[in-house]
Order: structure tokens, then C-alpha cells, then sequence
């Protein structure tokens, strides 16, 4: 059984005249790494609110469709079941941390649940070890630099141990450095934990190697879905007004002039391997 | 003219954001000030236009000191357009909106009517002038927001992250707007860390770290720097890593490359021979 | 200024035994002063409960921060003096300023040393409901978020041309709505975003939430508990037996 099935979804905020997404279906599995994006306003936001329930119990609209979440229909279950499944990590860090310091943030989700103290103390340990942010136990937000507000948002929302994590632009606020660090941490959770990533993203360059899937959105259905060669090697890109990455740019722009590689790079250290073997 | 000597400044809670900045900005430059959080680049363009009035050192603005002048006639020269439009937008209309610097500034009634119509134009808002700006979406309010500093055409524009939650087609339409601008005669200044923006649409880089300026040149000499870069936790352009990558592999192959024509040109220039 | 007098009711973190001091003991301090600055009319008890109230101050080592709210709150001081000067006599008008001063500074003892979660967690545990005590310190924690944004839309407007100090009184007001509209138009989307961070972490699950610190009275609590309740029974005394001695009725000479 896959672990999201979404089917046919469309949703129109109240108030709104124009449905924000449409004919939505997908299929994800587990262990994937998914990078969504599109150009703004192309749903989605909305996309990442319909996968822990915000939408349709959170926000009020018309939901068509169904989205599945291990075997959980999100219409017929609170944002706190489905929030087990699918952690959601937002954009801005201030409006994340809520709490006096790192140790209590973590257990704030655990304690939400009525979860005994034991219980609650060996997540919060966990989230602590697996983000590798022991030594920021005890400090305050403020004291944190953008880069490990994200990743303490994150970890918050790991204790609630989710088989998926979805990110809305997690970097979007941050420097070049917080970005780095916080894309390293998502990187590292995929690979090593096993959990599955989806990831709306601007900075294509410093992700897309990890990535095994991308999905382009625009005007709030998906118009590409496939793995990061191909949908970056296509026209779509330049007609919805996304950046392709530099690497495959050149690639692009090579082989139209008649030159032949065996693979598409995603990252510069490929791309440069690529020219070495051409230019022999 | 925008001119600084040694400045130096210490906010309330005692973190000195500036440590001794010296710089000259003549008429008409196109300048990206970068540097991770905290390196201190919104601190200096707050001393541009007088929010900001320097503890050390002196802030001089085509000659005046802005410790002689208040923000309000600064605003006349120096439009700054900060990072979040919903820190200035609330209005009833885009066009009150706009209305608003120019009515303080004392602009005639004349005046004000066609530089709303000009910066309308300009930014594409004319569809919007009735509406409300609060009820637009997110990049519409950034270019109201900057439509609303744009109408008094200051000499010199500074944009605070103009391109944070920008899509590529957007940041494309706002550096082309900044140069055309620019090319009227204005200075224009940003404050950013986007690197690929910064080196696409600007000639001059002044990079900050820890208060004070660590490197001031073109994008080609500046950001393609190792330890520049690495001083001021800044990525290279994505073109310059690639031309980094294949001149680790490649003999005698440039590594200085900041745009894509140029890197594609080289590349073309080996495969013919 | 405004914001010299609220600093001295923001948490400041630092390691005194008064800041160990678990908050519900705190409060009981609070309330004890606030019983026995209450009890007098006269210029000596409240003097000498005044400066009582500078120990625990000193003990936590804030009293910069004091110093603070004694200047911000100068002018309410000066207003009462007058004030109860006409209505009274200047001994009653003292007799007032210190009983005011006597509650700022105890108010200013709680608050400087009392983190927000550690007054909502000590208002939980006294059955106080969650949603209310938990409304309490986020109140407290995005105070200084406001703060700094009311300050970047003051930046923004005057970069605008703004002037805050020009004109006279209408136009002072009017000068206030490029303020007060985004301040609040970005609270509500502030509260929006807040709120939707809390759904997706399972805020309102289940009525029983479980905390994983409790706040434990420990020793040092009950010593400070007994000095207080010693001191409230002193005082109490005194006010039975007052004037006690004659220079407890001492008044300023006029």
C-alpha cells in the first residue's frame, strides 16, 4: 500500500473564486525524496496543507477528492491523528518555536498527546541526537541563529515520530549558511532514516542531487512529474517561469548543439565529470 | 553621493553592528551589499537615509551630514523599500497607498496625480489601483510596497531582500526593472544574500561580514574569491562553482566565471579545437 | 520612555536565588506586600516595607532593570503626589507614592525573575485551565517579536516621509494609523501562522495533556515561604498595636 494516495483532490478556499488546486493525483511512496515546486501562487502551499489534514479541517473551502495517508482518509480524521503521519514544517522559524527553550519545544508536541513523562522524555532525547542539537538543549530561540530555529522546528515535529516530512520553503529566511545547514539535516533524515521527504524548494542547485522525484506545479495542477533529469531536460520549466539548475542548463544547451553525454547532471561535481569525458 | 567615514554603531542591547565602515557610492552605481544575518548591511543602509545616525564617524548624503537633516527630508533623495511589504501597506487603495510619501513629502497636486500614473505604469499596477493592498497576493504587495517608494523617484533606491519569496520569473522582472531605473541615472542599492540576483543584475559588490567591509568590486572578482566567500558564509553563483569544478579537472580552464554565456562560450571555444 | 518602563517587567535570565525560586512562591510574595502596603497609611511602615521589597530586588541582582521602571513611571509617581497632596495632606501624598512604589517594585521582583512558562506552568498546576495559561506565555514570548516589528513599521513609514512629531494633536492621531494598521493586520497573520504550526503539532489532542517538567516547592521555597509569612504576621501586629513607637507616626515636617 503506498503511503500517500491522493485522488483526484481539488480545493477552493472559502471566499475564493478560483479553485487553488486541481485534479491533483498522485502517488508517493515510502523513502522517497520529493522536490515540489512552481512559480508563486501555483498551490503549493495548499498541496502541503492538504497532507496532514490543515486542509480540509483547518481551512474552510470546498475539498473534491481524497487524500489517503497510510491508509487514513483526511477527510474522516483529525489534524492530530494525521499529524503522527506527516510532520509539516513551515517558513518562518519565529512562529515555529513557541516555547522557553529547545527541550521544552520538543516536548511540546508528546505533551499534546497525553503521553507519559518517560515517553515524552525519550522522544524529546531522540529528536535531540538525530539533529544533532544536544548542545542547544537549554537556549532560548532567540539565541539560536535562523539556520537551528529550523532545525529545531523540525525536530519538533519528529517526536511525533511522522513516516513523512513535508517542508513548505524552509530556507526562504534564511542565509546562505542556515540554508546550507538546514538542507544538510533534510539530506542526512532521507538517507540515513529513511524518511520520506517532501520538499518545496527555490534553491534547486544544493538539493537536487539527492532528490529521486520532482514535481513541478503551476496554476494549481501539476504539469510535470518525474525524476529530476527529465523534468529539468524538458520545455516545462522555462514556460512556467522555473529556474533550471546551472548544471543542466548547460547540458540543455550542449546537446542541442549536437553534443552527446550519457547521463544528466544534477550536480556541478557530475556536470564537470560529463566535460572531461567530452572534451577527450 | 552617498559617502561614510569610519562609521561605527552600537544598537541599545549592546551589539556593535558596524565596526569602522568606509565607503563611497557615487551617482548612478548598481550596488549589492551581501553578508550572512547579522554581518551588519541593514544597519549600514538604515544610516543612508537617516533612520539610523551614526555613534562614531560621519554619514554624508551629497554632502550633508544626516546628523543635520531629519528622515523625512532625507526621503526626498534616499527611497527605501524594506524587506516585509506588509510592514508598510495600509491603505484603502493602491493608489492612496501610493499617495502617501508623496503627500508627505509636500509633492502638488499635479505632481502627485502623474507620478501615481508613472509608477502605476511602471510597475504594472495599474489593474490594481482600486483594490485594496492588503487583499493582493504576496508579490503584488512587494511591488506595491516598492511602487509606494518608487513614485517619489529618489536618487538613490535601496531595496532591503527584495527577492525572499520570489520566484525566478519575478526576481527576473524585478532586476530588469532596477536596471532600467538605474539607467535613468539613479543609484540603486540592494541589501541581499542572493548571490545569483546580486551577480546577474549588479556591477558592484560590497561584501560585510562582522561589521565591517571585507571585499568591494565586480561580481568576477568578488564572488568567485574563496576566502571571501568563505569569510562571509556567502555560496558562489552556481555558474562560478561549475567553472570551479571543471577547472579541477580540466587544464588551464577559467575558474573566475560568473555568467552562463561566458562559461558556455568557453566551453564551445575547447570542443571546436 | 515607554519602553525603559516595560523592560522592568521582562524576564531577564539569571542564575540568583530569587530567579530559583519556584513562581508560586513568588506570587506569594507579591501578595504579602501587596497586604501589608495596603494595611498603612503612614510614612515609616511603608518606607521601612519599601525597603524590604529592595531585597529580593538586590538578591537578584536587577536592579538596573528597577532603576527602569522607577523612571518610566516618574511622572504617574509626581501626578499622585500632587494629587493626594489637595485631596489629603502631603504626609498622606508620601504615604501613597511609597505604597505605589512598594507594588511596582514587588510586581517588578515577580516579572523580572519569572520566565512566562514557568508562571503558565505554576498556573497549570494550580488547576488554572491550559488554553489559558498556555494563551499567558505566548502573550509574554511574542512580546518582544511586537516590539521589534512595531519598530521596523515605524522605520518603514518614516522612511516614507513620515513625521510622528509634526502638527498638532489630530494630526498626531491620524499619524498613528500607518502605524496601527499593519501592526495589526500582521498580528492577525502572525496568529494565523501560530496557530497553524500548533494544529499540525496535535495542540488540543486530548484534554489531559501531560508535562514533562512539574515545578517542585523545594527548600528554598519553604525558607522564603516562612521569612514572608513571619513578616506579613510582624507587620500585622504592628498594625494592631500601631503606632507602636512614636516615631511610627513620625510625619514630614511642613
Amino acid at each position: 500500500m503506498s503511503l500517500i494516495k491522493i485522488k483526484n483532490l481539488s480545493f477552493t478556499y472559502a471566499n475564493a473564486e478560483e479553485p487553488a488546486i486541481k485534479n491533483i493525483n498522485l502517488t508517493i511512496e515510502k523513502g522517497e525524496f520529493i522536490l515540489l515546486t512552481g512559480p508563486s501562487g501555483c498551490g503549493k502551499t495548499t498541496l502541503c496543507r492538504c497532507l496532514n489534514g490543515l486542509i480540509p479541517h483547518f481551512y474552510s473551502g470546498e475539498m473534491q477528492g481524497d487524500v489517503i495517508i497510510d491508509g487514513l482518509n483526511t477527510k474522516e480524521h483529525p489534524v492530530y491523528e494525521l499529524a503522527q503521519k506527516v510532520g509539516l514544517v513551515f517558513q518562518d522559524p519565529e512562529n515555529q518555536l513557541v516555547s522557553l527553550n529547545v527541550e521544552k519545544e520538543l516536548a511540546f508536541a508528546p505533551e499534546n498527546l497525553g503521553l507519559p513523562r518517560k515517553e515524552i522524555r525519550k522522544r524529546v532525547e531522540k529528536s535531540l541526537q538525530l539533529l544533532r542539537i544536544e548542545h542547544l538543549r537549554y537556549k532560548a530561540p532567540y539565541e539560536l541563529s535562523g539556520g537551528e530555529q529550523q532545525k529545531v522546528a523540525i525536530a519538533s515535529v519528529l517526536t511525533l515520530r511522522p513516516k513523512v516530512l513535508v517542508l513548505d520553503e524552509p530556507t526562504s529566511n534564511l542565509d546562505p549558511k542556515g540554508a546550507k545547514q538546514v538542507l544538510e539535516t533534510i539530506k542526512e533524515l532521507n538517507e540515513e532514516l529513511k524518511v520520506t521527504i517532501i520538499l518545496v524548494e527555490h534553491r534547486l542547485d544544493l538539493i537536487l542531487p539527492y532528490t529521486t522525484r520532482v514535481i513541478l506545479m503551476d496554476r494549481g495542477e501539476i504539469v510535470s512529474d518525474s525524476t529530476p533529469g527529465k523534468v529539468f531536460c524538458s520545455n516545462i520549466p522555462e514556460e512556467i517561469g522555473v529556474d533550471i539548475p546551472v548544471s543542466i542548463k548547460l547540458y540543455n544547451e550542449l546537446s542541442k548543439m549536437g553534443v552527446k553525454f550519457n547521463k544528466v547532471p544534477l550536480s556541478a561535481k557530475d556536470a564537470a565529470e560529463l566535460l572531461t569525458e567530452v572534451f577527450k | 553621493m552617498i559617502e561614510t567615514v569610519d562609521v561605527w554603531f552600537t544598537y541599545p542591547d549592546g551589539t556593535t553592528a558596524l565596526r569602522g565602515v568606509s565607503l563611497r557610492i557615487k551617482d548612478g552605481e548598481s550596488v549589492a551589499i551581501m553578508g550572512e544575518n547579522g554581518a551588519g548591511k541593514t544597519t549600514l543602509v538604515k544610516h543612508f537615509n537617516g533612520l539610523l545616525k551614526p555613534e562614531k564617524g560621519t554619514v554624508l548624503v551629497d554632502g550633508i551630514d544626516t546628523r543635520d537633516t531629519s528622515v523625512a527630508n532625507l526621503a526626498k533623495k534616499v527611497g527605501l523599500v524594506f524587506q516585509n511589504p506588509d510592514h508598510q501597506l495600509f491603505s484603502s487603495t493602491v493608489e492612496e497607498e501610493v499617495m502617501f510619501a508623496l503627500k508627505n513629502l509636500g509633492f502638488s497636486r499635479e505632481e502627485i496625480r502623474d507620478r501615481v500614473n508613472w509608477v502605476l505604469k511602471f510597475l504594472d499596477l495599474e489593474k490594481y489601483r482600486e483594490r485594496s493592498p492588503l487583499s493582493l497576493s504576496g508579490g503584488e504587495r512587494k511591488r506595491v510596497a516598492l511602487a509606494s517608494v518608487l513614485c517619489v523617484k529618489p536618487k538613490i533606491l535601496i531595496l532591503d531582500e527584495p527577492t525572499i519569496g520570489q520566484d525566478a520569473k519575478q526576481k527576473r522582472k524585478l532586476g530588469n526593472l532596477l536596471k532600467k531605473y538605474q539607467k535613468e541615472g539613479n543609484t540603486v542599492i540592494v541589501v541581499t544574500h542572493d548571490v545569483e540576483f546580486a551577480s546577474k543584475y549588479f556591477k558592484r559588490i560590497i561584501v560585510m561580514a562582522g561589521g565591517k567591509i571585507i571585499a568591494d568590486g565586480p561580481p568576477n572578482k568578488v564572488l568567485t574569491s574563496l576566502t571571501i566567500l568563505e569569510e562571509s558564509s556567502l555560496s558562489p553563483p552556481q555558474v562560478t562553482v561549475l567553472s570551479y569544478e571543471i577547472a579541477k579537472k580540466v587544464n588551464a580552464f577559467p575558474r573566475d566565471i560568473v555568467f552562463f554565456d561566458e562559461l558556455l562560450q568557453e566551453i564551445i571555444a575547447r570542443l571546436r579545437r | 520612555m515607554s519602553y525603559t518602563m516595560f523592560s522592568a517587567f521582562e524576564f531577564k535570565r539569571k542564575d540568583t536565588y530569587i530567579h530559583r525560586l519556584d513562581p508560586r512562591t513568588k506570587m506569594f510574595m507579591v501578595i504579602v506586600f501587596m497586604v501589608i502596603a495596603l494595611l498603612f497609611n503612614n510614612i515609616i511602615p511603608l518606607l521601612i516595607t519599601f525597603i524590604v521589597t529592595l531585597i529580593p530586588i538586590s538578591l537578584a541582582k536587577s536592579v538596573k532593570e528597577w532603576l527602569n521602571s522607577l523612571k518610566g513611571t516618574t511622572i504617574l509617581l509626581v501626578f499622585i503626589l500632587v494629587i493626594n497632596s489637595f485631596v489629603r495632606d502631603l504626609n498622606f501624598a508620601i504615604a501613597m507614592v511609597l505604597r505605589l512604589m512598594v507594588l511596582i517594585t514587588a510586581f517588578s521582583a515577580f516579572f523580572l525573575t519569572t520566565h512566562p512558562d514557568d508562571l503558565a506552568q505554576a498556573l497549570i498546576q494550580m488547576k488554572v485551565p491550559f488554553d489559558f495559561a498556555f494563551a499567558l506565555s505566548m502573550a509574554t514570548r511574542y512580546v518582544p517579536t511586537l516590539a521589534r516589528e512595531a519598530q521596523t513599521i515605524m522605520d518603514a513609514q518614516m522612511s516614507r516621509g513620515l513625521e510622528l512629531q509634526k502638527g498638532g494633536l489630530t494630526q498626531k492621531i491620524k499619524n498613528l494609523i500607518p502605524l496601527i494598521i499593519p501592526l495589526i493586520v500582521n498580528s492577525v497573520r502572525r496568529a494565523l501562522s501560530i496557530a497553524e504550526s500548533l494544529e499540525s503539532r496535535a495542540f488540543g489532542a486530548i484534554k489531559k495533556r501531560t508535562y514533562l517538567y512539574q515545578l517542585k516547592l523545594k527548600k528554598s521555597d519553604a525558607l522564603f515561604i516562612i521569612f514572608l509569612t513571619s513578616y506579613l504576621l510582624l507587620m500585622i501586629y504592628i498594625k494592631i498595636h500601631f503606632p507602636f513607637t512614636i516615631w511610627m507616626e513620625w510625619k514630614f515636617p511642613l
